[in-house]
């Protein structure tokens, strides 16, 4: 009950958010890559945190659905947006099922290893054909759907917010399903779920086919919103790894873990980005400007996100195994 | 010709050059409890392993009911009826116990609900209702071969391979255990079990089969295997026998 209550007050602050901050792009904007990555993290965790494969190619999906997006509408550019999500999944899905009967016959290290192999294949393709601009990406002038104001950020907010709820709702139904139970098992000791009658490659194939699926439309409303991808923007490694820190961050197979790693991550990446932090602490007069540090602050930590990423990921190994839900799970 | 629930017929598995387990054969009727011994090494597990579709056999045939599954998945085979426990146990570690048993339970049903009826009147049976909501990873190993026991019971299989189910446990344990071992064939079901414990296996078992460096040693009731010289050899005469 508490939960549902909670969940009820959380949909109704982050519908109306729009309206409260008003038209400030800027913030919209934060909000929209928030949730954005929010519900990347959410769809990679039903095949990372639940099934327990650990896919590092999840940019593949997300490339897949950006890419037809962005193919279809400079091709045909009265196409209906939402056909061309469509399609993004069909795609998406066939990635899917072929990555998944080559790569899940690998367990462990090897199944990491064979998605990131994957997924440069994918990206390296891209790259070299020309229907797919190659390395000078595609770039969209107009699209439009029902008479929306596709030039203002509120329809990419309410777009990503749905996804991310759709998400969420997948996950916390699976939970409670036979699926989920037996993606959990799979996770816990693949021998044991095989005996236990699951048919292995059957179910990791399944939680892959709907976790591609949702990173795909993600990607079609990105290329939407942005109106302009390459294959550094969609199809990089970086971007699945970003993913992939999310959910550790915020607890890998939980159901709020990837969203509160989305909430904390993204911003500070922002703040990182944007020199707001460096700012703030030379500001405070913390960090004097002209100190060695100040400097440092000033002009290299603005390049340093992935950095800094990458220690709250090595402190959250050592101390937050679990992320930060597991915190409040022990406390319980 | 007489219908066995299980016949294991000339099966052989090598790995590589080694031969793990060569040209055994021996069948089991319903409701009977059939006892696989032998000393370390001897092929039981291995033959566990080809009987259930983890391993492929290199060649022979494994006929369950009247249905050849050499070819099967694992996973094909547990929901024909078949269904096996580990030496060591293999327990779902960070889901709670109930769950454990839950999942097995799913090879019967689709419906959590359901589900969750069958796994709670397993815990019953097994007493481990107590800790049904205990993460299985936190148990002591005799609570985990209870798990195990209680969560392959959950499929509702007719033919139980049990793999050591009393290595590692004391005395009151393993009696805990055997005990339980009894009431489940007198609900019907049929069981192949490895031992090592001579005293568990003669107790229980109506016949046994022993292995030898990969070969069917001898076979016969648990008297006449006690009494056979060439297994008194196999597992005191370090290699005199023969």
């Amino acid at each position: 009950m508490k939960q549902i209550t909670l969940v009820t007050i959380l949909a109704a602050a982050a519908i109306a958010l729009p309206l409260v901050i008003g038209e400030n792009p800027y913030i919209t904007g934060i909000l929209i890559s928030v949730l954005m990555m929010a519900a990347l993290s959410s769809a990679w965790n039903i095949l990372g945190g639940y099934a327990g494969q650990y896919s590092f190619g999840h940019a593949a999906y997300f490339g897949a659905g950006a890419y037809t997006t962005m193919i279809l509408l400079t091709n045909y550019s009265t196409l209906n947006p939402l056909i061309c999500i469509a399609v993004g999944i069909i795609v998406a899905s066939i990635i899917a099922l072929i990555t998944g009967s080559i790569v899940f016959r690998l367990r462990g290290h090897y199944f990491g290893l064979a998605s990131i192999a994957v997924a440069e294949i994918v990206r390296l393709s891209v790259l070299n054909f020309d229907f797919t601009g190659g390395a000078q990406g595609i770039l969209l002038s107009d699209v439009s759907l029902w008479g929306l104001d596709l030039n203002s950020k509120n329809p990419f907010y309410y777009g990503m917010l749905l996804v991310l709820v759709v998400t969420l709702g997948i996950t916390a139904y699976l939970r409670t399903s036979k699926t989920g139970y037996y993606l959990q098992a799979i996770r816990e000791d693949q021998d044991a779920a095989s005996s236990l009658g699951i048919n292995l490659s059957f179910y990791k194939n399944k939680s892959l086919l709907i976790s591609a699926a949702l990173t795909s439309v993600l990607g079609s409303l990105y290329g939407l919103y942005i109106r302009f991808i390459d294959t550094s923007a969609v199809l990089d490694l970086r971007l699945s790894i970003e993913i992939i820190l999310t959910a550790i961050i915020g607890g890998v197979g939980t159901l709020w873990g990837p969203v509160v790693g989305a909430f904390l991550l993204v911003p500070l990446a922002e703040m990182l980005r944007s020199n707001l932090l460096g700012d703030a602490l030379i500001k405070a007069g913390l960090v004097s400007e002209t100190s060695a540090l100040g400097i440092f602050l000033k002009e290299n930590l603005a390049h340093a996100h992935v950095l800094v990423y990458g220690i709250i990921t090595v402190l959250c190994i050592l101390y937050l195994p679990k992320g930060i839900l597991g915190l409040f799970r022990r406390a319980k | 010709m007489i219908q066995h629930l299980l016949r294991v017929s000339h099966v052989s598995k090598h790995f590589g050059g080694n031969v793990a387990v060569h040209d055994v054969s021996f069948a089991v009727d319903e409701k009977q409890i059939v006892g696989l011994i032998g000393p370390n090494g001897a092929g039981k597990t291995t033959l566990f392993n080809c009987i259930t579709g983890f391993f492929p056999v290199t060649s022979g045939e494994v006929i369950f009911d009247i249905k050849k599954i050499n070819d099967l998945r694992p996973d094909e085979v547990c929901r024909l009826g078949m269904a096996r426990t580990w030496q060591r146990v293999k327990p779902l570690g960070s889901l709670s116990v109930l769950e454990n048993v839950m999942v097995g339970a799913f090879s019967v049903t689709n419906k959590a609900r359901q589900a969750e009826e069958i796994a709670i009147e397993q815990l019953k049976s097994m007493g481990l209702t107590d800790y049904a909501s205990k993460s299985a990873g936190s148990l002591p190993i005799g609570l985990k071969k209870k798990l195990e026991l209680a969560r392959v019971l959950a499929t509702h299989p007719k033919l139980l391979l049990l793999d050591e189910i009393c290595g590692g446990l004391n005395h009151t344990e393993t009696d805990a255990i055997l005990d339980i071992i009894r009431t489940i064939r007198q609900r019907g079901a049929t069981i192949v079990f490895i031992e090592h414990d001579m005293k568990a296996v003669t107790s229980i078992c109506d016949r046994i089969v022993v292995l030898n460096s990969g070969e069917k040693l001898a076979e016969g009731t648990p008297e006449e295997i006690t009494n056979n010289p060439d297994v008194i050899a196999a597992y005191l005469g370090g290699g005199h026998h023969a």
